[in-house]
Parts: structure tokens; C-alpha cells; sequence
């Protein structure tokens, strides 16, 4: 007979038992790890099979993915990292790793490395030294690129000029004569951030700092002498000025629209370009390194974040994530270079378009000549003391002069409060 | 009085009980007990959240300036180091400041022309509920956006601005007005007042309604001309209300940071950068919470200082706005 005594014992045991399943499911669930990508949510499917891998191997975690576009994620990060919840695993750009890891904050995949050889092996050796600081391996690369002059075929023909210039002075002779063609047209255009720009000044012997990296080294005569040319390039109209005020979509936008005869950016852009812009292809566009070979890189790697409680595992993830399955598919997604050896040497085969082919190549070309990658923590805060009195210059505000004076204080004030 | 005649007797109170004066006097002080309980009930919540989000993060900003910090390392003692960095090095710092002076022409500007709009939307012409809305339509817009319409009127290449000066023959060739470091400022400047100004006609038009139209009627007859009546009569009277849009347009100038950072990011070079977008990047770009820490004090000191000026200036009455008149 249901009495009241009955209801309650049997309430009581539900209860229990829901209780004690809720606390080890709990508990089964309780292992974390989180996944911060730097603005790919057109990537998602995949993603999804990273964690969908790393659950296989480890089933007590759940993983947790997080995107932010690049203008967010340095504020996302440091906000989390404040709050003392960074995400465990990162995706990031540039040299803003060298900040974390300078600060403590990421861990240190040497050691993991060291027992797995065979991931280490993945790489192109050069490649991997991008992510290393004071000796040690913070991250492992995931995309990269380099920058190399696009040309546009039919305004040089226009302009006649043969073929694509071999030294600065010849890059801005060409372009005055291509802007020389018609109303609207300029000569040259160049992406400005993560001093993608610096092959410019690499090919005039200029380096950004000492060796020891300790004072600024570019105050010179040569680097006068250059700037001053490129502000004149600007002022005439044979350098377009988007070059020093755009980021991404406005110097991609007005190259697309085929009026400016040389582009400098990486494989990234130019292929960013060629879905925008359908008279965009190796009949109407040519690829080549800048004068002397020199390049910048722009590339991305994952690391782990040192407040993490799971490094073990949140390595396994990274090496799911980098390996030569999703690599493939990462490099066949979007035709980019990973840095691994066997998959980048596959896509580059199997890649049909010859100019995006040829873009492929020579990224990997002269990986020496590689500049504008200075290792330092301080990268951020050099590029923001620099780069305003370059702008100011180049725009005509400025004596060239006077603005690479005053930026050599700027940036030699960054490093010494950077070294306090 | 009411009060006077039931304190000299007894009163009932429910069910007929009867209670002695001082119980009366109890049960008031117990009323003003439970209406005090109420105010501070309903405060607390606002009050929490003034703490926690102004108070506190304004305290730790303080005592972060006085420190050397990073997310992952423990604080060290720094002194005044930042704020002799900022002082004596920090040539951003003293542009960021000037801009953010040159930002405050704002208010005076948009006050100047609000009380134009104010006084034709008082007046009888024909439409003006319509001209109401309209010119107080931009202020509901949401700043990004105001950036981004702005953004793209001021644009080089398709810009609505460029075209009609070109149209009229006024420019031969387009201007880069948010790439020039001349004109950078002063159209962002433009936009946020295109942003605030029907905000400011509205309180202005609250304070030409409340004047007494006997008053111009009274100087009428003693033959005053209207502009003899809008400086005698019509300004004096809508200080508190000038004041009012003084105080918002300059915490405004203070706190603009979205439409510097969707229209300009701070640039070309720092000829838009504000104070406010300066602390953004120092602590957000790179990464200098501490020294973000004291150029947050300092903003705050200007800020109170300017306040109590303006304050000052409006008699201790700013903002005040008397509906019962």
C-alpha cells in the first residue's frame, strides 16, 4: 500500500541516486581543456575533428574552442589571463607569443619534443626556430607565409617596363612610371602591420635593432635616404598612400581592383585577392621574391598557455592538431604552408594553379633571408613606437629626418623600460 | 492641523485598540525605520554595482600605478615611475591629452548649434515635430555605427562627402579625410557632434519650454528686440540646461572611445588618439596594465577637476533642472 512514508523513502532514494550519477558525471566531465583560435570560424568542421581525435585518445576531457578575430584577441587573452582562466591552448600570430613566453606564460614544448622526435621531425628546421626564445621551443608552427612581390602584367607592359625591378631604386622608378599611365593608377601598394613593409628597408642594409637587440640600429643615413624616397614615391602618387594607412581589407581592395602595378604581401593576401577579384591569375599577375630574397614572415603556431592544468594532454591536442591528416587538410583548405615538410612538399604538387604554385614555392625560398621577425617580448610595443613617425613621414607630416630620429628615442625608451 | 488636534487626544487605530501619543510617536519613528530599510534596499543593488564596476576597478587602478605588473609575474614597488614616464618621456601621452582638449570643442560646438535647432523647433514653423525627430534621430544610433556611416561618408574612393565637394568644383581631387593628419581630428570631431547634438536640443528645448512666455511678453512692451530678449531673457534662463549639456558633452569627450576606434583606430600616426583610446592601447595592445593604471588616474583627476570648473562656473547648479518651474 502507498503510504506517505513510502513516497517520501522512495523520493529520497531517486535522490540519492541522481545525485550520486550528477556527481560522477561531474566528475567525468570535470577535465577541461580550451582551444582560442585566431579568427578561423570558417574552420569550425574541423576543429570539431581535433577534439573529436583528442577525445578518442582522451575520453574523461572535454575540449572547449574559442575564436576571436585578430584586432580582439590580444585583449581577449590578456583579459583571460588576468582573470586567471587563459585558455589552454593557443593560435597565435606574429611575435605576440614572444610576450607570453618572456612573461612566463606559456609552457615550454622542449622537453615534449625531446620525447617525441618524430614531431619534431615534421619540420622544417628554420621554420621552427620562428617560435623559439632564450633556446627554448614555445610553439609549433601551424600556418605560414612570407611576403613576395605580385605584379600586375598589363600595367607594366602599359608602362613599358620589362620585367619586375631588381633594387629599391628600381621599385619606385617603375612605379612612377606606371602611375604615370593613367588617372587613378599607382605603382605600388604594401600591406603595413606586423612590419610586413620591412623588406623595403631590409634591402637597403637597415636593421631594426643591434644584434643583442638591445638599442634601436636603424637611424642611418641609408634609412633617411630611403624613407625620404618612399615619402616622395607617396607624395607623387607612384606609391598609393593606403600602403601606410590600410591594414588588410583596404591595400587587398585597391590592389583587387587593378589599378596599382606592384603589391607586397604574403601568399595569404594574394590568394585572398584572387577570390575577390576574378581577372586575378597567372595570365594577368606575376609572383616573384623582393630584391635580394628578402621576405617577411607572417606565421601562426599553437602553444599552451603555463596556467593550464593539463599541459600532458593539451600537448597530445596540439600534436593531434598538427598532424600530417589535419595539416593536409589545413594546406588543401585554404592552399597554405604549414612548415611541415611532407605536407607543404604535397601541397605544392598537387597545387594546379601556377601562380598560386609558384607563391607556394618561393614562401619557402631564402627562409634566411627572412626578416622583420625580430624574437623579442617587446615587438608590440617597438611597432607602436616606430611605426607612427614612419607613417608620419611617408605621409609628408614629418621631415623623414626628424621622424626616424625621433622614433630611434621611441623605440630605445621601449626597450629601456622593456629591460628596467 | 490634523496633527495638532489627534496628538491632544487618543486616537484608534485597527479594531477600535487605542494607543497613547508617545506609541504614535514609536510607530512614526518605526515607519521612518521601515522606509529608510526600503530606500536603502532599493539603493544597495545600484549601489553594488557602483562599487564593484567604478569604485573598486578605480581604487585598483591606483594602487596598479604605483606598481611595476603583468599578468603572470607578482607586482613590484614602482613609485611615481610611471607617472615620470608619462610626465617627462611619453610624448603620446601629451598628444593624447591635447587631443582629448581639442575632442571637449565638441560640447561648446554642439551646444552652440543645438540651441539654433532648439530655438527653430520652438518656433512656429511648419513641420517642426517632424524637424524634431529628425535631428534627434541620430542619437539612438549605436556609435559603431555612427563610426561606420561616418567612415564611409569621409571615404576617399565612394564617399558621399568627396563626390558632392567634387560636384560643386570645390576640391579637384578627393580628400583622404580620416588619412590626413590635418583633417582626421577634425572630422571625427564633425561626427560626434552630428551624434550628440539632437540629444543636447532636446534638454535645451526642455529649457526653452519652461521659460515664462510672460517675460517676453513683459519686455516686448517695454520694446527689448528678440535679440535683446535672447540674451536678457532666453540664455540667462537655460544656464542649468547649457550646463546639463556641458557636463554630458565633456564626460562624452572623456569616454569616446568607440567612434575613435571604429573611424580612425587613433591614427593616422596619434592625430585622433584620445586619451581614453590611449589607455585601450597600453594596456590592451601593449600590455601595460600598470602604466594604463596611471594614465587612468590622471584622466580621472582631469576629469573631476574639469567637473567641478564647470560646476563652479554654473553657480553649484550644473545639471540642475527644475521641472516645477
Amino acid at each position: 500500500m502507498i503510504n506517505r512514508r513510502y513516497v517520501i523513502g522512495t523520493a529520497a532514494a531517486i535522490g540519492l541516486l541522481a545525485s550520486t550519477l550528477a556527481a560522477d558525471r561531474a566528475a567525468a566531465q570535470d577535465k577541461t581543456l580550451t582551444l582560442l583560435t585566431w579568427n578561423l570560424p570558417i574552420y569550425e568542421e574541423k576543429f570539431q575533428g581535433w577534439i573529436a581525435d583528442f577525445q578518442e585518445m582522451h575520453p574523461d576531457f572535454t575540449v572547449e574552442w574559442l575564436d576571436k578575430k585578430g584586432t580582439e584577441y590580444a585583449t581577449f587573452y590578456q583579459t583571460q589571463l588576468v582573470a586567471g582562466t587563459a585558455p589552454d591552448i593557443i593560435d597565435v600570430q606574429g611575435m605576440l607569443w614572444a610576450e607570453y613566453a618572456a612573461d612566463d606564460g606559456l609552457v615550454d614544448l622542449t622537453p615534449y619534443l625531446e620525447e617525441h622526435p618524430d614531431i619534431k621531425a615534421r619540420y622544417n628546421p628554420e621554420g621552427l626556430e620562428f617560435w623559439q626564445y632564450d633556446g627554448k621551443q614555445y610553439m609549433l608552427p601551424y600556418y605560414f607565409s612570407k611576403t613576395l612581390m605580385v605584379y600586375n602584367k598589363k600595367l607594366f607592359e602599359e608602362a613599358g617596363i620589362e620585367g619586375p625591378p631588381t633594387n629599391f631604386d628600381e621599385i619606385l622608378d617603375d612605379a612612377g612610371k606606371i602611375a604615370a599611365t593613367g588617372e587613378g593608377r599607382s605603382g605600388f601598394i604594401t600591406l603595413n602591420f606586423d612590419w610586413l613593409y620591412w623588406a623595403l628597408f631590409a634591402m637597403n642594409d637597415i636593421d631594426l635593432l643591434n644584434e643583442g637587440m638591445t638599442e634601436a640600429a636603424f637611424n642611418t643615413p641609408e634609412m633617411v635616404d630611403a624613407v625620404t624616397k618612399l615619402a616622395e614615391a607617396t607624395q607623387s602618387g607612384a606609391i598609393n598612400n593606403i600602403s601606410w594607412t590600410g591594414r588588410w581589407v583596404e591595400p587587398n581592395n585597391a590592389f583587387a581592383a587593378g589599378d596599382i602595378g606592384m603589391y607586397q604581401g604574403h601568399g595569404a593576401a594574394l590568394f585572398w585577392i584572387m577570390g575577390q577579384a576574378d581577372w586575378a591569375n597567372a595570365d594577368t599577375l606575376g609572383v616573384v621574391e623582393w630584391p635580394g630574397g628578402w621576405g617577411v614572415p607572417n606565421a601562426h603556431g599553437l602553444g599552451i598557455s603555463a596556467s593550464t592544468e593539463y599541459p600532458d594532454e593539451a600537448f597530445d591536442f596540439i600534436a593531434i592538431a598538427l598532424n600530417d591528416k589535419w595539416q593536409t587538410t589545413m594546406a588543401d583548405t585554404f592552399t597554405i604552408l604549414t612548415l611541415n615538410e611532407t605536407v607543404d612538399a604535397e601541397l605544392i604538387a598537387d597545387t594546379e594553379d601556377p601562380l598560386k604554385q609558384e607563391t607556394l614555392e618561393l614562401s619557402l625560398a631564402n627562409m634566411d633571408k627572412a626578416t622583420g621577425d625580430w624574437v623579442t617580448p617587446l615587438d608590440a610595443r617597438i611597432k607602436e613606437a616606430f611605426y607612427p613617425e614612419l607613417q608620419a613621414a611617408l605621409l609628408g607630416q614629418k621631415d623623414p629626418a626628424e621622424a626616424i630620429e625621433a622614433a630611434e628615442s621611441n623605440v630605445n625608451r621601449v626597450i629601456r623600460r622593456g629591460n628596467r | 492641523m490634523a496633527t495638532a488636534s489627534t496628538s491632544s487626544h487618543q486616537s484608534r487605530i485597527g479594531g477600535g485598540r487605542t494607543v497613547a501619543p508617545s506609541a504614535r510617536r514609536g510607530l512614526f519613528a518605526r515607519k521612518r525605520h521601515r522606509e529608510l530599510a526600503l530606500i536603502w534596499v532599493l539603493l544597495i543593488p545600484a549601489l553594488a554595482i557602483f562599487l564593484l564596476y567604478r569604485v573598486i576597478p578605480l581604487l585598483w587602478n591606483v594602487v596598479l600605478s604605483f606598481q611595476f605588473w603583468s599578468p603572470t609575474k607578482p607586482s613590484e614597488w614602482a613609485g611615481l615611475y610611471h607617472y615620470e614616464e608619462m610626465w617627462v618621456y611619453d610624448d603620446v601621452f601629451w598628444e593624447a591629452l591635447t587631443n582629448t582638449f581639442k575632442y571637449m570643442l565638441t560640447a561648446p560646438i554642439a551646444i552652440i548649434l543645438a540651441i539654433g535647432l532648439a530655438l527653430m523647433v520652438n518656433s512656429r514653423i511648419r513641420g517642426r515635430t517632424v524637424y524634431r525627430t529628425i535631428i534627434f534621430m541620430s542619437y539612438p544610433l549605436m556609435v559603431v555605427a555612427v563610426g561606420i556611416i561616418w567612415r564611409w561618408l569621409y571615404d576617399e574612393n565612394v564617399g558621399l562627402i568627396n563626390y558632392l565637394l567634387r560636384s560643386l568644383g570645390i576640391i579637384d581631387r578627393p580628400i583622404a579625410f580620416l588619412e590626413t593628419f590635418a583633417t582626421a581630428l577634425p572630422s571625427v570631431i564633425a561626427a560626434a557632434i552630428w551624434q550628440i547634438i539632437g540629444f543636447f536640443m532636446i534638454i535645451l528645448l526642455t529649457g526653452l519650454q519652461n521659460i515664462p512666455p510672460n517675460l517676453y511678453e513683459a519686455a516686448s512692451i517695454d520694446g527689448a528686440s528678440r535679440w535683446s530678449q535672447f540674451w536678457r531673457i532666453t540664455l540667462p534662463l537655460l544656464r542649468p540646461s547649457i550646463f546639463l549639456c556641458f557636463i554630458i558633452g565633456i564626460i562624452a569627450s572623456f569616454t569616446s572611445f568607440d567612434l575613435i576606434y571604429v573611424m580612425t583606430g587613433g591614427g593616422p600616426g596619434h592625430a585622433t588618439e584620445l586619451l581614453i583610446t590611449y589607455i585601450y592601447k597600453a594596456a590592451f595592445t601593449l600590455t601595460q596594465f600598470d602604466y594604463a593604471g596611471a594614465l587612468t588616474v590622471v584622466m580621472f583627476v582631469l576629469f573631476v577637476g574639469l567637473a567641478l570648473i564647470a560646476n563652479a562656473l554654473a553657480g553649484g547648479e550644473a545639471g540642475k533642472v527644475d521641472i516645477a518651474d
